[in-house]
């Protein structure tokens, strides 16, 4: 088989398994509600917190508003990232994955994709009810905070899903994977939070192209190690 | 010949559900594999499948013509291994395209014909009845044209129907192409297919014998003797 068409049939495979996450989400809709809801609570908490509309209040602490959105953008996602896998061991479809003869990274990447898909949409909607909560109009420099968003949430996709099928198995994987994620996506948040900053409320992006390098670094780094390692994770010991 | 096994063992911890177990399975055998809760059938069945990985041994798996690949396993285990919020076919169409099966919505479509559930198709699975979801199950497992199958008792939870519906269809895998290895605690359903009988005993095969001329109150009297003594062992400890 020439390498084109196995690279061809690879991507097929890895939409095939993406499209039947989607399609199942998209039915009932049941992990988009529950996790746009619980960022819409987060972005309303701290605007009646720190009156964070107030022109004052940006200029006093101008981090505070690209925190407030990266909260609500990055913690509800941990809702989907554990069930992506959850809904797999509990109805023991994981096996029949398992079974196929298709290469374990590919099982990565197909649900890799549609949490990052996922995370998306709802981080585009999340965004939307900021700028309107927040008062921030759409300008130029809007663009920028797309490509943001999907570079910060394919890293946080990436492991994530990495971390989701480690953790589906044990009993309290509800708590165990933020506490395990988490730390490991700070280079993330961190990135994000601060490109966020410039395109947000300065008007020059001195450090916004670095901020991206390191999301593009992280997103390459920990997509290519998952990808590799994902077979020793779904192993039965 | 079709599956070879050598001195298989398979450790989870300190407990030993494989035990040097050498076994080989000519292509075209329909092997009815007896033994009590607990024997290692399961696990051995995961571990031909390649969902388990042996702690030493080796399993190899050869057919007329072609390579050893796994394509040419299909496993029925305990789980339905389907999408409950998935219709019919479209937990078929998509596991043909996890196998790479050609035409894979012709083949879905006849599968669940040959299945006798045509008119259910549309239906999502977690509405179907216990019968109904077997029956997929066993069409899931064939849809890729295995040339050994694994069935991890079948019969469990369908009712009188669907157990002539199943055995019909695994009268019809006896065509000397397939080769298949049933494992069942219900002696008659296993005997009744069968060319050949195991009885696995606390990780060991205890008894093989060719099903010609074998009447069920040999097998019985085997199994029994099985069961008693782990029965027996289990009390004086």
């Amino acid at each position: 088989m020439s390498p084109t068409r196995r690279l061809l049939d690879g991507l097929g495979l890895i939409w095939t398994l993406a499209e039947k996450d989607l399609r199942i989400e998209l039915r009932s809709r049941q992990a988009f509600y529950t996790t746009l809801f619980f960022s819409f609570l987060i972005l309303m908490v701290f605007n009646f917190a720190f009156d964070a509309a107030n022109q004052d209040m940006r200029k006093a602490a101008p981090g505070i508003l690209p925190g407030i959105l990266w909260v609500a953008l990055i913690f509800p996602g941990v809702i989907q990232l554990n069930r992506s896998f959850q809904s797999e061991r509990e109805d023991g479809t994981l096996l029949g994955i398992l079974l196929s003869p298709m290469d374990r990274g590919l099982i990565f990447l197909g649900k890799f994709l549609a949490n990052w898909i996922f995370l998306v949409a709802v981080n585009l909607v999340t965004l939307a009810i900021f700028m309107a909560v927040y008062n921030f109009p759409l300008t130029s420099s809007t663009p920028w905070m797309l490509l943001l968003i999907l570079l910060a949430s394919l890293g946080f996709s990436a492991v994530g899903t990495l971390f989701g099928a480690m953790v589906s198995s044990i009993r309290t994987r509800e708590v165990l994977l933020p506490i395990l994620l988490f730390p490991i996506v700070i280079p993330v948040i961190l990135a994000a939070v601060n490109g966020s900053t410039e395109v947000l409320l300065a008007e020059n992006f001195r450090f916004l192209f670095q901020w991206i390098k390191i999301l593009v670094a992280f997103d390459v780094i920990f997509l290519a190690a998952s990808y590799l390692v994902f077979e020793y994770v779904v192993e039965e010991s | 010949m079709a599956l070879r096994i050598s001195h298989l063992t398979k450790r989870f911890g300190i407990f030993r559900a494989i035990s040097g177990l050498t076994l080989r399975i000519e292509e075209g055998q329909f092997v009815s594999l007896f033994g009590p809760n607990g024997a290692g059938k399961t696990t051995l069945l995961k571990l031909v499948a390649g969902l388990l990985k042996p702690t030493s041994g080796t399993i190899s798996l050869r057919f007329n013509g072609s390579g050893p690949e796994r394509r040419h396993v299909g496993y029925v285990s305990h789980q339905s291994l389907l999408y409950p919020e998935m219709t019919g076919y479209e937990n078929l169409f998509f596991y043909s395209r996890l196998y790479g099966v050609a035409h894979p919505r012709e083949r879905s479509g006849r599968m669940l014909e040959r299945m006798g559930l045509s008119g259910a198709g549309e239906q999502l699975v977690r509405e179907y009845s216990r019968g109904m979801k077997q029956r997929l199950t066993l069409g899931r497992a064939l849809l890729h044209e295995p040339r050994l199958l694994l069935l991890d008792e079948p019969y469990v939870g369908l009712d009188q129907q669907g157990n002539r519906l199943l055995t019909r269809i695994l009268r019809s895998l006896k065509d000397g192409t397939h080769t298949v290895l049933l494992v069942t605690h219900n002696l008659a359903e296993g005997l009744e297919l069968c060319d050949r009988v195991l009885i696995q005993h606390r990780g060991s095969l205890v008894y093989d014998r060719s099903s010609g001329g074998l009447g069920r109150r040999e097998v019985e009297a085997a199994y029994l003797g099985a069961v008693e003594e782990d029965g027996t062992e289990s009390r004086s400890e």
